[in-house]
């Protein structure tokens, strides 16, 4: 018998998988939720009038780096696990998993914001006291809550429909905001009007309208071919880049900067100046549609990660209880309760902007870490893969500086004046790292210990041994939670 | 490396445990899908037929269109049919690969995780 094992066989197609369009709708959809409106608001803060575009379309370019960084590490890892994998490989398995807790966190803030801004975009037009935001708030997660524990799931179709409807919608009402008499676009490149350090920050406030686009990649192995990941990963930044710039320039062009600054629903200030109650509505309605998306899909993301990572011994394994529809019940009303106290919180506190500088800012440090696999997985790994980022090397590590310079330009921004730095964002960035990195450093080593212990008790090995193997055991495992090993 | 006759050991008590266990069939009951598995070391392929969380057969070869693929060594398979495996974390670590939506996988994973808990 010769050593040469022979080529495992080739996979047929799925009967069901995403195409381009599919994925650039989830890519695009998972990216552009009610809280990129604020987004807008913020560059503006830093780069008014039109000079925003030229942030959002500056930022857009930076983007294209992110897409060229992902593409290649999904090729290499194209699975759901993609991030969890790269990280662990480039930079160690409980650094892995710390980041990877952070950045989860960027998916409870995006659900908590969306809670709170559609509840406040709906109480404007209801013209609803104030304190009923809380009220909403409660409807909006249980809503979302019982529609995941009930297993509703909306089928791919209608979650691209809904995407393209939010873009289109977007620019359609934006077009029509600019044929409208309004103000002057005012020093349209001066990207630096509000200081030296403003345009940076602009940039930076300009990345986060496109940030989460790079969840598409959760879905490779949903995907018809590798491509299909890659063409999404470029595409959607240009979907983005063209309903944020036209949204952006409208806003500028009809909205004063004044009423926009406290706004919690700067979209439906513009449909109002474009189209009057008409055009309240149309954005109130593209603003309840994000919701779709964003309880939808980051619900099931971040779900997903909390019942594998507690599968796995990371987390307690409470979290991977199912109910009588698979759902993990138990991390999908913690996710809930979490994201109703962080939008109970920015409601009470006003600090709607604040979170938009931390997902900011994480998603800038999330980009410069991910350049930093990409540089050391190229040393580490030499498999082909279906698509090569050229200069790959040197374009990462100019990666990283770029996205450390923008993560500390969000991370000192303060949120209620341009002109001011504040440590608010990264100290709420540093709390949610330290508190990540010490679970990894206190509570994992002892969860996997008793994992590994009730296993050690556990029942004996199921699997019988082999006849010619004389009662050995036919494969040694190593010794942790993931697998059994017993004394027979 | 496990042969055939080794995983089709390993699948016949898989099936019998899935079946038996009423708490994974009413979980189950609106899940049905064909996989396909593969072993990455052997060129083995197999094939499994879920009805309405019902395991109704799982013969050697590919037959039928996927719903979801699974790749792995035969080893890891046999050890993940007896129980004697945590398949997620071979699938964290990238031993195990998978084409198939979300869902599935994690349906895939559920059958484990319900009839083999402490495993």
């Amino acid at each position: 018998m010769s050593g040469v094992q022979p080529a495992p066989p080739v996979a047929r197609a799925l009967r069901r998988s995403v195409g381009t369009a599919t994925a650039t709708a989830t890519s695009a959809g998972l990216a552009f939720a009610a809280i990129d409106y604020l987004g807008v608001v913020s560059v503006l803060a830093y780069a008014p009038g039109a000079t925003a575009a030229v942030a959002i379309l500056i930022g857009g370019l930076i983007v294209l780096l992110v897409s060229g960084i992902f593409s290649e590490l999904n090729g290499l890892y194209p699975t759901a696990a993609g991030i969890r994998l790269y990280l662990g490989r480039a930079v160690g398995l409980r650094t892995s998993l710390s980041v990877t807790f952070t950045y989860m966190t960027t998916v409870v803030l995006v659900i908590a914001a969306d809670a709170f801004l559609i509840g406040a975009a709906v109480r404007h037009m209801l013209h609803e006291p104030a304190v009923l935001g809380y009220v909403w708030i409660a409807v909006l997660l249980g809503t979302a809550l019982t529609a995941n524990l009930l297993g509703v799931r909306f089928a791919g179709w209608v979650q691209t429909v809904v995407t393209y409807t939010v873009l289109t919608g977007t620019v359609v009402l934006s077009v029509i905001a600019l044929f409208h008499r309004g103000t002057a676009f005012r020093h349209p490149f001066d990207l630096f009007g509000q200081g030296s350090f403003s345009g940076i920050q602009a940039i930076a406030f300009a990345l986060f309208l496109y940030a989460a686009f790079e969840w598409v990649t959760t879905t490779a192995e949903e995907a018809r071919t590798p491509r299909v990941i890659t063409r999404a990963l470029f595409i959607a930044p240009v979907l983005i880049w063209i309903t944020s710039t036209l949204f952006a320039l409208a806003l500028a062009h009809l909205v004063p900067y004044s009423r926009l600054h406290g706004s919690a629903y700067p979209q439906l200030l513009l449909g109002q100046a474009a189209l009057g109650t008409v055009g309240e509505i149309w954005m109130l309605g593209l603003t309840v549609l994000t919701a779709l998306n964003t309880f939808n899909g980051g619900f099931l993301v971040t779900s997903r990660f909390i019942y594998a990572a507690a599968r796995e011994g990371n987390l307690p394994r409470q979290f991977a209880w199912l109910n009588l529809r698979a759902v993990p019940w138990l991390a999908v009303t913690t996710l809930a309760v979490v994201s109703a106290v962080v939008a109970a919180v920015v409601f009470a506190t006003g600090q709607w902007l604040l979170l938009v500088a931390v997902g900011a800012a994480l998603e800038s440090g999330i980009y410069a870490i991910a350049a930093l696999c990409l540089v050391v997985l190229r040393r580490r790994e030499t498999r082909e893969r279906p698509f090569t980022l050229i200069a790959g090397k040197p374009l990462a590590t100019v990666g990283i500086v770029v996205f450390t310079v923008l993560f500390l330009a969000t991370g000192l921004s303060d949120p209620k004046n341009a002109r001011h730095f504040s440590a608010a964002p990264i100290a709420v960035i540093a709390v949610l790292g330290v508190l990540s990195t010490g679970y990894v450093l206190v509570f994992v080593p002892r969860l996997r210990a008793a994992a590994a212990a009730r296993t050690a008790a556990g029942r004996p090995r199921r699997r019988p041994p082999r006849p010619d193997s004389g009662g050995a055991a036919t494969r040694a495992e190593p010794t942790d939670p993931g697998s059994v090993t017993r004394g027979r | 490396m496990a042969d055939w006759g080794e995983l089709a050991e390993a699948l016949a008590d898989y099936t019998v445990s899935c079946n038996e266990n009423v708490r994974l069939r009413k979980m189950q009951r609106d899940w049905s899908r064909t996989l396909h598995f593969i072993c990455s070391d052997t060129g083995v392929t197999f094939s499994m037929e879920v009805d309405h969380g019902e395991i109704l057969s799982t013969p050697e070869g590919h037959v039928g269109t996927p719903d979801i693929v699974v790749t792995t060594e035969s080893e890891i398979f046999c050890d993940m049919f007896w129980g004697d495996l945590n398949p997620v974390q071979k699938y964290l670590r990238g031993e195990i690969k998978v084409k198939g939506s979300q869902e599935d996988v994690m349906r895939l994973d559920a059958i484990s995780y319900v009839i083999w808990p402490d495993s």
